[in-house]
């Protein structure tokens, strides 16, 4: 009787085990390791493009992604596209001939170029411009009106050697009489110009200095931003942030390249990879272009990771 | 088929006793919602958690995927794999995660010294998909493996396999403490089944007793009143019962009694009245007959060849034959030799006279060393008489035999007949009325009087009367 009474509990507890629901889509041994295969290489040797962390990763991603593939389609062979934190890891990229074109700032550029020799390309033209300024951003219901309000504050930099982001934002602290240090009750990094322009909306920062077309570019694509922040300041014109190429790229490369940017504006299949990232086309420029920013550089050291 | 079943079933139940049925309840109801709770909770617990599983698998995708993405793009495989980890420890139920790029190649991965390859082909998600979501089974177990696009897939895949070991183990760890808790409560269900069952049958066994006792005649004993409850008032009406029963019983014994009394009276009476008609007959009427008969041979003599001769000698003939009538009157009234010379003699003449009467043989048997109390003789002998006397009547018997032994402080007697025999249990007419007589003869001197008979087979009549103790014989009561 109670054998029976015992059986019958453990018939019924059985079978009230777990029923998946789901299908089982197939059986798997956890624990038979096996070596992962290499990676496969290209079929044919790619095109490696940088492009400095003026914006996120992932934004980078979403907005050179159109002119990547144009790059492709036009050339006949993969683009990689490469991604630092920071500047001076990729000017490292270029100075070494690990990549072959790259999206570089201006202050990273300056340094490249007379550092080891980084080629200047072509130029973005944006607005009919090839300049840019730095903005001075705060919050909308901040009551600061100009650098000297920040005293005290919490201020995002982007990139220890961008010019907008931390070269001329310095630049107004010294004119005041301080270091940042002194200045600012706190200060960080971003890594990136539209994670600045979040960081000031979102409250964190009390203030930022952002690259222009990085704003205006982020305020086009997200209207509400207006609300959120608002420019105090704006700086004088600098060289716009260049296209180059590493001392390394073969001239035949660098040639073939520097015909297909220029030409790109007159290429309507083109429209959508230069709409996506802001430029109207692109332009040759002199190095003199910089010059204005030479000083100012030399005026401020870019202490962190100087080499 | 169901009365089988029903059956088997009382015969296990009610073979067993009350205290077995209480306990057997108690149990089987505690057994069946354990085990019913059991199975519920484990089903319910089962349902709650898969589905919590399968959140937390794509909430940990999602929440991967999405922390992924920069390290991914700034090919930083250490952080990457930081991630990973990361993602690992701080969620016990996960079992592994990796990243895959978007041709496919595996490039951050929680297995240590290689990789379960068939895992890659296990799941695979669209890049418009928010994710999705492949049950495995593995070596350890169900697997929820979840596979989440990176950036619309354009940076690989992020995948996680969240293992049910714990809800396995949860299971477990309920089920263990819910048949603990079965077992604690049967325990106490066992203790309180058998506390119940005491307070229960104590009443019970108790009017068990009582009843049985009342069975044997002892009408004193009372039950009392635990509970004011059925069982109590079983009890009182018990004792209300029992007492009935007893005043009844007394009111029987009195009258049996006084019966008994009158029976003896009548008897004794009876005996008396006869012995006193014997003696007369044997003394006064005997003697006077006797006389009569002397005159008239004198008065034959005497008177020799005269007309009152023939006369004289026709009386005394008369006469003659009358005396031996009051003689034979006297004898069967009260035998003298009963009285003078015991019961041993008294039968043998008994038997002779008999036997000459009905010429039926007897063969008598009697084993007795010395006299019996006067009122066993007596006893004895009016039974042998009166059966002797139904023998010739009704029996139709070619032959009997008496026997009459002394065993220790009892007297048996026995008195077969080969004749047609009759229907024992029979209580009708006159017979009956004897039969009785004989019994209640028998039941005065506390003995017992066994009547064995059927028809063609002949009768046989047991008494056994015990002997009074021996002071008592001293007193000899005759009859």
């Amino acid at each position: 009787m109670k054998k029976l009474i015992i059986q019958l509990s453990v018939i019924l507890l059985v079978s009230c085990s777990p029923v998946p629901q789901t299908e089982i889509a197939g059986h798997v041994d956890l624990n038979d390791l096996q070596p992962l295969p290499s990676p496969e290489g290209y079929e044919a040797v790619p095109l490696r493009v940088a492009v400095a962390a003026v914006i996120s990763p992932k934004g980078t991603v979403e907005s050179y992604a159109p002119f990547l593939s144009y790059l492709e389609e036009k050339l006949n062979r993969p683009v990689e596209l490469i991604q630092k934190r920071t500047y001076l890891e990729v000017n490292d990229l270029i100075e070494h001939g690990e990549v072959d074109l790259a999206f570089v700032c201006t202050s990273a550029y300056i340094q490249g170029h007379d550092t080891f020799g980084m080629e200047l390309l072509v130029a973005p033209q944006v607005n009919n411009k090839t300049t840019y300024n730095s903005y001075l951003i705060v919050p909308s219901a901040s009551k600061a009106q100009s650098m000297s309000d920040l005293r005290g504050k919490v201020f995002a930099f982007t990139d220890p050697i961008s010019l907008s982001g931390r070269v001329y934002p310095t630049y107004l602290v010294q004119e005041l009489g301080f270091t940042p240090e002194e200045f600012f009750g706190r200060t960080f990094y971003t890594y990136s110009h539209d994670e600045a322009i979040r960081a000031v909306a979102s409250g964190v920062a009390d203030g930022a200095a952002v690259d222009s077309l990085v704003y205006e570019y982020a305020l086009a694509r997200d209207p509400s931003l207006a609300e959120k922040v608002k420019v105090i300041h704006r700086s004088p014109d600098f060289g716009i942030p260049p296209v180059v190429v590493s001392p390394f790229t073969r001239p035949q490369v660098k040639a073939d390249l520097q015909t297909l940017l220029l030409a790109m504006a007159d290429d309507s299949a083109s429209t959508k990879a230069l709409a996506s990232i802001g430029v109207e086309r692109f332009v040759m420029i002199d190095d003199s272009a910089y010059d204005s920013v030479r000083t100012l550089v030399g005026v401020i050291p870019t202490s962190v990771g100087q080499p | 088929m169901i009365q089988k079943y029903y059956q088997r079933v009382w015969a296990i139940a009610g073979a067993v006793n009350v205290r077995t049925k209480i306990l057997g309840i108690v149990l089987g109801f505690i057994i069946l919602l354990g085990v019913g709770v059991t199975v519920q909770s484990r089903y319910a617990l089962t349902a709650t958690m898969t589905a919590q599983l399968e959140e937390q698998s794509v909430s940990v995708s999602r929440d991967l995927a999405a922390r992924a993405t920069d390290p991914i793009l700034l090919n930083d495989l250490l952080s990457l794999h930081d991630l990973l980890a990361e993602t690992l420890a701080n969620n016990p139920n996960v079992r592994y995660a990796f990243i895959v790029d978007p041709r496919g190649q595996v490039i951050a991965q929680t297995f240590e010294g290689g990789f379960p390859l068939d895992l890659l082909t296990m799941n695979s998600v669209n890049a418009d998909e928010h994710h999705h979501t492949a049950l495995i089974q593995t070596d350890e177990g169900l697997v929820w493996d979840t596979a989440v696009p990176i950036l619309d897939g354009r940076v690989g895949t992020a995948r996680i396999g969240l293992s049910d070991a714990s809800m396995q183990s949860a299971l477990s760890t309920l089920t263990a403490q819910l048949l603990l808790t079965i077992t604690l409560v049967s325990a106490t269900g066992v203790l309180v089944a058998v506390f119940l069952t005491w307070i229960l049958t104590r009443p019970i066994l108790a009017l068990v007793a009582a009843t049985k006792s009342v069975a044997k005649g002892n009408f004193s004993p009372r039950v009392s009143r635990w509970a004011d409850d059925e069982i109590g008032d079983l009890a009182e009406a018990f004792n209300a019962m029992t007492e009935e029963l007893a005043h009844t019983d007394e009111l029987r014994r009195e009258r049996e009694g006084l019966r008994r009394q009158l029976m003896e009276k009548v008897i004794t009476t009876q005996e008396d009245e006869r012995r006193r008609i014997a003696r007369e007959l044997h003394d006064s009427t005997s003697q006077n007959l006797t006389s009569l008969i002397v005159g008239l041979r004198v008065m034959e003599t005497n008177c020799a060849k005269c007309a009152a001769q023939s006369k004289a000698t026709d009386l005394r003939e008369v006469a003659s034959k009358t005396l031996d009538e009051v003689h034979d009157l006297s004898m069967r009234l009260r035998p003298r030799v009963l009285d003078d010379l015991g019961l041993a003699a008294a039968l043998e003449r008994l038997v002779s006279e008999w036997q000459a009467r009905h010429k039926i043989p007897v063969d008598v048997e009697i084993q007795l060393l010395e006299r019996l109390p006067g009122e066993v003789e007596t006893a004895i002998y009016r039974i042998i008489q009166e059966t002797l006397t139904n023998i010739a009547r009704h029996a139709d018997a070619s032959s009997a035999s008496i026997l009459v032994e002394r065993h220790g402080d009892l007297v048996r007697a026995i008195v077969e007949d080969d004749g047609i025999g009759f229907e024992a249990n029979t209580n009708q007419g006159e017979r009956h009325l004897g039969l009785l007589g004989m019994r209640e003869r028998a039941e005065l001197l506390n003995g017992t009087l066994v009547i064995e008979s059927s028809p063609e087979h002949g009768t046989s009549i047991y008494i056994e009367i015990p002997l009074p103790v021996r002071d008592s014989m001293a007193v000899k009561k005759e009859y």
